[in-house]
């Protein structure tokens, strides 16, 4: 059993007035950041990962202002508009809008190669199908077109990584319909061919409506948010036998902290048919603030280590 | 028709300074007090010079409208902050305990408002539903049961504001918008916050999309709807008329999200447009939303365009 998280985690509280110092509060964002300064802010927080028994870390997301502008602010064709809603949380993203062919423009995780000088155990996180269902599509004639050129991008991003895992944040999958997980599904398969294991995380709901095709998706890990879908999701992986799975089983969108034994009871029912399993929270931690995000860290810890 | 403002006004530079040196432990809650009461007679100063019929006192004591409340309010504690967007975070409260009333939430702020001006009052609070949907809840079973026992603390300081002598309180639900499937929820939940409280309601909500909460939300047991128009060019009046609006209409008429300051006669034409929805006696004109994030000339000017297209309106109809 392997300890993880899945993606964003708090600011330092430093780095944010930092980032407020550069950026202001408007929507101008994504100034220049100083490497090194980031690079510090990395290491804390990977630091904060390893203290609380992560194994498989991640960069913490720390200059994504939010889950989509980062990579579209990061290849050409995309400008960005105004704030919408993301998902049912109360946090906001400025929508992308496609007003040209996607381009790649050079680096897209040149923050998350930070993070691997510091740590080897990083994976990378971004998102393909997400990203083009949210934003906005004024140049390509359907969604397939935009979809398998985004995909392209990403590809080529992740093709010389050299790391152990790539994950993939879908929630949007959740929301999808039927011909477009059917687009989803040829997409990430060429994606997914990349010299390193994948996994496809999603949360928010459960996942009725990606089954069964998204078996065919080409990941080796299929992420379930079992803290919004328990019983859903539980029915979904043993209909389908999913015996590499990531758990996200730890609320990471309310302060309360779960009971142990809970959380066991629930794992439990997970292990009798799965083989390969990883734990998270069952979504970024920025939703916290900093204090509780660690104690939900090391909750997460503190259940892979009653079952050892 | 009466002009009016929705609630906050941007804090002067040196109570923004005054603030940061208390939060050091460099000055006492004395000379802080102080500084606020000085700082809210200059707003009403600059609202009552601008000419404006319906005052608030610029929110000078809150920082933000959800903690600002939760730290009076047992039951609540803040963990720490969490992020709106891009750079923007606000201290979100978590709900550990039953919900209880312990001290004035605003009674304090309407005593000492009342004190210094004539002009009529009009008392924004934050409403239950939105402090608990921007709110973690780690204590009640349900979001429902949360928004139910906090409406129930608002109330009393609604009640504890009318014996103040309040007599126009603005309910500030900007989170409706953004969950119309649980607009049963806020429904009742504005019931529980106005039971037994005798003064005239007002509804303010912004920050969404207003397509989903209509008509249902003709239902609220509220005197005044307020909503945001200039922001998105008065295009939800059409929602007004689809749905023969009958209630006192707050008209946002002042976009708060720019620094351009609108002329006279846009704001006539806009007028004139809610008066198509509308009648005069039932018309309130206001700023699409708070005016705290801009620069207090930039501020002051926009009120005063606003009352000037009213008094406009007004000689045009012989309203006056």
């Amino acid at each position: 059993m392997i300890a993880t998280v899945v993606g964003s985690y708090p600011r330092p509280k430093w780095f944010r007035e930092y980032l407020k110092r550069i950026e202001g509060l408007q929507k101008d964002l994504d100034a220049e950041v100083d490497v090194e300064i980031l690079k510090k802010a990395i290491s804390e927080v990977i630091e904060k990962q390893r203290e609380a028994g992560i194994d498989l870390m991640t960069d913490g997301q720390l200059i994504w202002h939010d889950f989509l502008a980062t990579l579209a602010t990061r290849i050409d064709g995309f400008v960005m508009d105004g704030l919408v809603r993301y998902f049912d949380n109360n946090l906001y993203y400025r929508k992308p809008i496609v007003k040209d062919r996607l381009r790649r423009k050079g680096d897209i995780l040149w923050d998350f190669k930070l993070a691997l000088e510091i740590e080897r155990n990083v994976k990378p996180v971004l998102s393909c199908f997400t990203l083009a269902k949210l934003s906005k599509n004024e140049y390509y004639s359907n969604f397939e077109e935009l979809l398998w050129d985004l995909g392209e991008i990403v590809k080529e991003e992740i093709r010389n990584l050299n790391v152990e895992f790539i994950q993939f944040d879908e929630p949007a999958l959740l929301f999808a319909s039927k011909g477009e997980i059917e687009i989803a599904r040829d997409v990430f398969k060429e994606i997914c061919k990349v010299n390193a294991r994948t996994i496809l995380m999603t949360y928010f709901r459960s996942a009725e409506n990606i089954f069964p095709e998204v078996l065919d998706f080409g990941f080796d890990i299929i992420g379930l948010d079992f803290v919004e879908g328990f019983e859903a999701n539980l029915k979904l992986a043993k209909e389908y036998g999913l015996e590499m799975i990531n758990v996200g089983i730890v609320d990471a969108r309310n302060t309360r902290m779960e009971d142990l034994n809970d959380l066991k009871a629930k794992l439990e029912k997970i292990l009798e048919f799965a083989k390969e399993v990883y734990i998270s929270p069952n979504a970024g931690l920025e939703f916290l603030p900093e204090v509780k995000a660690f104690e939900k860290m090391k909750l997460v810890s503190k259940l892979k280590e009653a079952f050892e | 028709m009466k002009t009016t403002v929705v609630g906050s006004y941007p804090k002067p530079k040196w109570l923004l300074r005054m603030i940061k040196l208390y939060n050091e432990g460099k000055i006492d809650d004395k000379v802080m007090n102080e500084a606020y009461d000085d700082a809210v007679r200059a707003v009403v100063k600059d609202h009552e010079v601008a000419g404006i019929d319906i005052i608030w006192d610029g929110e000078m004591r809150r920082d933000e409208m959800t903690s600002y409340f939760a730290r009076k309010i047992d039951g609540f504690v803040i963990y720490g902050e969490v992020r709106v967007w891009g750079n923007n975070y606000y201290p979100k409260p978590a709900i550990v305990d039953e919900l209880r009333y312990r001290e004035p939430l605003t009674v304090h702020e309407f005593e000492f408002l009342r004190s210094i001006t004539d002009r009529e009052i009009k008392v924004p609070i934050t409403g239950a539903y939105t402090i608990v949907d921007w709110s973690f809840n780690e204590f009640y079973k349900t979001k429902e049961e949360a928004v139910y026992a906090l409406a129930e603390v608002i109330n009393q300081e609604l009640r504890n504001l009318v014996k103040a002598g309040a007599s126009y309180i603005q309910l500030d639900e900007p989170a409706i918008s953004t969950h119309p499937e649980e607009l049963e929820i806020a429904r009742n939940a504005v019931e529980i916050m106005t039971r037994g409280v005798n003064a005239y309601i007002g509804m303010h909500i912004c920050y969404g999309d207003y397509s989903g909460i209509f008509p249902d939300i003709l239902d609220f047991k509220v005197d005044q709807l307020d909503f945001e128009f200039a922001n998105r060019n008065f295009e939800d009046l059409k929602l007004l008329k689809e749905y023969d609006f009958d209630k006192d209409l707050g008209f946002g008429c002042i976009d708060v999200h720019t620094k351009r300051v609108e002329s006279v006669e846009e704001v006539r034409r806009a007028i004139e447009m809610a008066l198509e929805v509308v009648d005069p006696k039932r018309l309130y004109i206001d700023p699409d939303c708070g005016l705290k994030l801009l620069p207090r000339d930039v501020a002051f000017k926009k009120l005063e365009v606003m009352v000037k297209a009213k008094n406009a309106v007004e000689r045009e109809f012989g309203l006056t």
